[in-house]
């Protein structure tokens, strides 16, 4: 009676997990189901392989969503192409090293060896990574449909848009890292070169504007290189010449010069193919190298008047005719005036802040300083007795003992002054944005990144802005070290409010306390 | 004004971000819980629940986990608003008050003690009882000496200093109950509170807080999940199921009558000894006659009062082989012989 109820049960419980696995696979359940089952009674064998997994694994995967999937496949099968590209790379250029065989015996046996490496390990890294994903799709598969079940949002079914967006991803991503990979590394002047061919033919263009397109704008131009070399001759074969002829002369010469070197540039900018344009925009590097017409150069000024009203007077120097930048050059001119603009308008606020800060260092200093050293051992001695113990005191006398010894005391009270002071600036501005952190969403979503990015930045790299805005010596030490001491603090004190329990909570609004 | 000193009338709890178009739905339409959970992605925690609760009563609010026996409590001291329904507590209408007012109300007319203790943790046991005089603007002195009283009381005198860690399960709760006293409320709020300890030291704190009660008749509402626990302490007790409540009663009201077959399940267990009466269970004087045979006033029978329970009634038949007299000032008022005595213990006299 019980056995069959339970048969009874298990075939329910069947039904509905075939039911189940229909909703989440759609189409070809009945090959998915009993896969499944195998894997879940641990049956499946370790060579069960899905064959379309093995043809096109990241097909496949977006069609199906198993998008951890699409990217280990889509990363083994670049890491294939790419070593197998490389034998395409190679192999023109051991043929053309094979011309003459005695001149390149290193470079022949080099580039075989080459070719032959690479292309086992890109055949390897294909067959082997095509396998493991093969055997590993339907398990992968099942896991997703465990998850979801527990939350029907997760990818399930097959799905055309999906396998438009994988398409569309390997659109992006192949070709270019393909042809990539056959291309030997590019010159960087020849980049810088282009640009300079396409300057110097955009302005001529401007010059000859009644010329149609760029072979004729070369004719033209080398038809007035040779015009004006024309006159130079007619000027040179002049025995006497008269001082106008002389200038005549040589203004000729260098006209010719110059149209020659143009005519050069154009001829280059002819030369330049397609193919060239392509590799230097989307290859390698950023194309930074655009020229742009750099910012406007304004010098911001703190002037005093007369009457003692300070305001901030902005210079504008004209720009140096003709003068381009690269986009890089550009961006950079564009934050330096920035600053200078900040540093001009809020030198109040951060002349008041140095203050603050050495006023508050010099006191501490000269507390630590012109303490005498034996008193301010005794008081170290002291206090790391009562509240550590004798294994800290022991090691506190012998720092203290060797900072004696090499004359590093007063160097030291310097920078005990300089921690005391950064501690108090960490505690009282760490302290209550901890707290505000805490207690608001917003402002954990806000500060967090930030935190996270003064503690990885290494401290020289905003020791430098910190100069420029609070000066040399020791405020900006200060400054740094509070970058540098404050996220722990700030994390650790929203982190300690926000691990109260809920009940303490509650219990503590239950007695009458305030919300906050 | 009624003179009830907590009054809840129909209050409703929906959890949710939608909870008041759920609220509008379930006037309007009479939606269930299930429905309400598909359409609104609300929870029904509590469901249109009224009660009062007398001065110095004992009121225990009975139910398994989960049938919002612990989110209705807390909508005594607002510590939950409800979604609907009114609270009044000692006459007022605490959903009205402002903050402050509220505050002042939980910090003095209201103790609260939790299933999980909830001390906190860096402050000594003394500072933890002190912490509503504290919050109320209390000097330290006098914190400190109404803490120590409230410490005696729970016969804990001299662990003031400790931290609450450093006692156990059982003595932290006291700590919590003198917690709740210290600030001499008049209404305890019990969330469960010796559910969590082991069973011995249940019944020692059930008893310790029953001599309590007994001393200082504050009114108190005792949540359990324990039928037991709930027939001990409470005067009333109302059963809850699924946030609704199903039955409210004297302890004897819900084992001889219970309201349907949830309540009965749960009473089934029971022993009605010490629970229902004689009368209760005794058939008047005529229908014995009138049944068996009549009464020989000449015999020596047994007698007992109506209010005396089961067990008593058992002890007198076990010396006698004539039925027991239930007499109430001297006149008769009914007969309990072997076969109805043993019903009434089963369970079935008032089929």
């Amino acid at each position: 009676m019980s056995t069959q109820a339970n048969i009874g049960a298990e075939q329910r419980n069947i039904d509905e997990r075939d039911v189940s696995i229909e909703a989440f696979c759609v189409t070809k359940a009945d090959y998915y189901a009993p896969i499944f089952e195998r894997y879940q009674r641990g049956q499946l064998p370790r060579w069960h392989m899905n064959i379309w997994a093995v043809i096109a694994p990241w097909l496949w995967s977006a069609w199906r969503g198993v998008w951890l999937m699409f990217w280990i496949s889509l990363a083994i099968d670049v890491i294939a192409v790419v070593c197998l590209m490389q034998v395409v790379k190679f192999t023109p250029l051991l043929a053309e090293a094979q011309l003459d065989p005695d001149a390149n015996t290193t470079l022949i046996s080099r580039y075989t060896n080459w070719i032959n490496t690479y292309g086992t390990i890109g055949w390897a890294v294909l067959i082997l990574g095509r396998l493991w994903m093969g055997s590993q799709a339907n398990r992968w598969y099942y896991d997703l449909y465990n998850r979801w079940r527990i939350e029907p949002s997760v990818a399930h079914g097959v799905s055309p848009k999906r396998l438009g967006l994988g398409v569309l991803i390997i659109l992006i991503c192949s070709p270019i890292t393909t042809y990539r990979a056959t291309q030997l590394r590019l010159d960087e002047r020849a980049c810088f070169n282009q640009v300079r061919a396409t300057e110097s033919v955009e302005s001529l263009l401007a010059q000859y504007h009644q010329v149609p397109d760029v072979p004729a704008l070369s004719t033209a131009v080398r038809e007035d290189a040779a015009a004006a070399q024309a006159r130079f001759d007619q000027l040179d074969a002049i025995s006497d010449r008269t001082a106008e002829q002389n200038t005549a002369r040589s203004a000729a010469r260098s006209e010719a010069r110059d149209l020659g070197r143009s005519a050069g540039l154009v001829e280059e900018y002819l030369a330049i193919s397609k193919r060239d344009r392509f590799d230097c925009f989307f290859i390698d590097d950023f194309p930074t190298l655009a020229r742009l017409d750099p910012p406007e150069d304004v010098t911001y000024r703190r002037v005093t008047d007369e009457d003692g009203i300070t305001e901030v007077v902005a210079q504008v120097k004209p720009p140096v005719e003709g003068r381009k930048v690269t986009l890089f050059t550009y961006s950079a001119e564009s934050i330096d005036i920035s600053i200078n603009w900040l540093r001009a308008s809020f030198a109040g606020a951060f002349d008041a802040m140095t203050n603050v800060l050495r006023q508050s260092l010099i006191r501490v200093e000269v507390a630590f300083m012109q303490t005498p050293w034996p008193v301010v051992a005794f008081l170290f001695l002291v206090l790391s007795w009562t509240y550590t113990g004798m294994g800290t005191t022991a090691f506190v006398a012998s720092s203290l003992a060797f900072l004696a010894l090499f004359e590093l005391w007063q160097i030291a009270m310097q920078t005990m002054a300089l921690v005391v002071v950064s501690t108090a600036v960490c505690v009282f501005v760490g302290l209550p944005i901890g707290i505000w952190m805490a207690k608001n969403k917003i402002a954990r979503f806000i500060t967090e990144p930030i935190l996270d990015v003064m503690q990885t930045i290494p401290s020289l790299s905003y020791l430098v802005p910190a100069v420029a805005f609070f000066g040399i010596s020791q405020p900006p030490a200060v400054l740094a070290t509070v970058v540098f001491a404050m996220p722990p603090m700030i994390k650790l004190t929203a982190l300690g409010i926000r691990q109260v329990p809920e009940s303490t909570k509650e219990a503590a609004l239950a007695f009458g306390a305030s919300e906050r | 004004m009624s003179d009830a000193v907590v009054e809840i009338d129909g209050v409703w709890k929906i959890f949710g971000d939608r909870a008041d178009e759920a609220m509008a739905a379930i006037r309007a339409d009479g939606i269930g819980k299930a429905e309400v959970l598909e359409r609104f992605q609300a929870v029904v925690g509590v469901k249109d629940a009224s009660f009062k609760v007398d001065e110095g009563e004992v009121f225990c609010l009975m139910g398994l986990s989960g049938s919002g026996k612990s989110t209705l409590v807390r909508h005594i001291n607002r510590l939950i608003e409800p979604t609907a329904g009114s609270v009044r507590i000692l006459g007022e209408d605490i959903g009205k008050m402002r903050q402050d007012a509220l505050r002042a109300l939980r910090g003095t007319k209201i103790g609260m003690v939790f299933q999980n203790m909830a001390l906190l943790p860096h402050r000594s046991v003394r500072d933890n009882i002190g912490f509503a005089l504290e919050l109320r603007g209390m000097d330290a002195y006098h914190c400190a000496q109404l803490a120590d009283q409230a410490l005696e009381t729970v016969s804990l005198h001299g662990y003031g200093d400790r931290l609450p860690s450093e006692l156990s399960g059982g003595m932290q709760q006291r700590v919590g109950l003198a917690r709740a006293l210290a600030a001499d409320p008049e209404i305890l709020l019990m969330d469960e509170p010796f559910s969590a300890l082991d069973p011995l030291i249940r019944r020692n704190l059930q008893d310790e807080f029953l001599g309590l009660s007994e001393n200082l008749k504050k009114t108190t509402v005792f949540i359990t999940h324990d039928l037991d626990e709930a027939i001990r302490m409470g005067d009333r007790i109302g059963i809850m199921k699924d946030g609704e409540i199903v039955q409210i009663g004297t302890a004897e009201d819900i084992v001889t009558a219970p309201a349907d077959d949830y309540v009965a399940d749960f009473v089934a267990g029971i022993s009605r000894l010490k629970l229902v009466s004689a009368a209760k269970i005794m058939v008047s004087p005529e229908e014995y006659q009138a049944r068996r045979k009549p009464i020989e006033m000449a015999m020596e029978h047994p007698e007992a009062a109506p209010e005396d329970d089961l067990d008593t009634l058992v002890e007198l038949s076990t010396h006698s082989d004539l039925p027991v007299l239930i007499k109430s000032d001297g006149a008769l008022v009914g007969v309990v012989d072997k076969n109805t005595l043993l019903h009434g213990l089963q369970g079935s006299a008032d089929e």
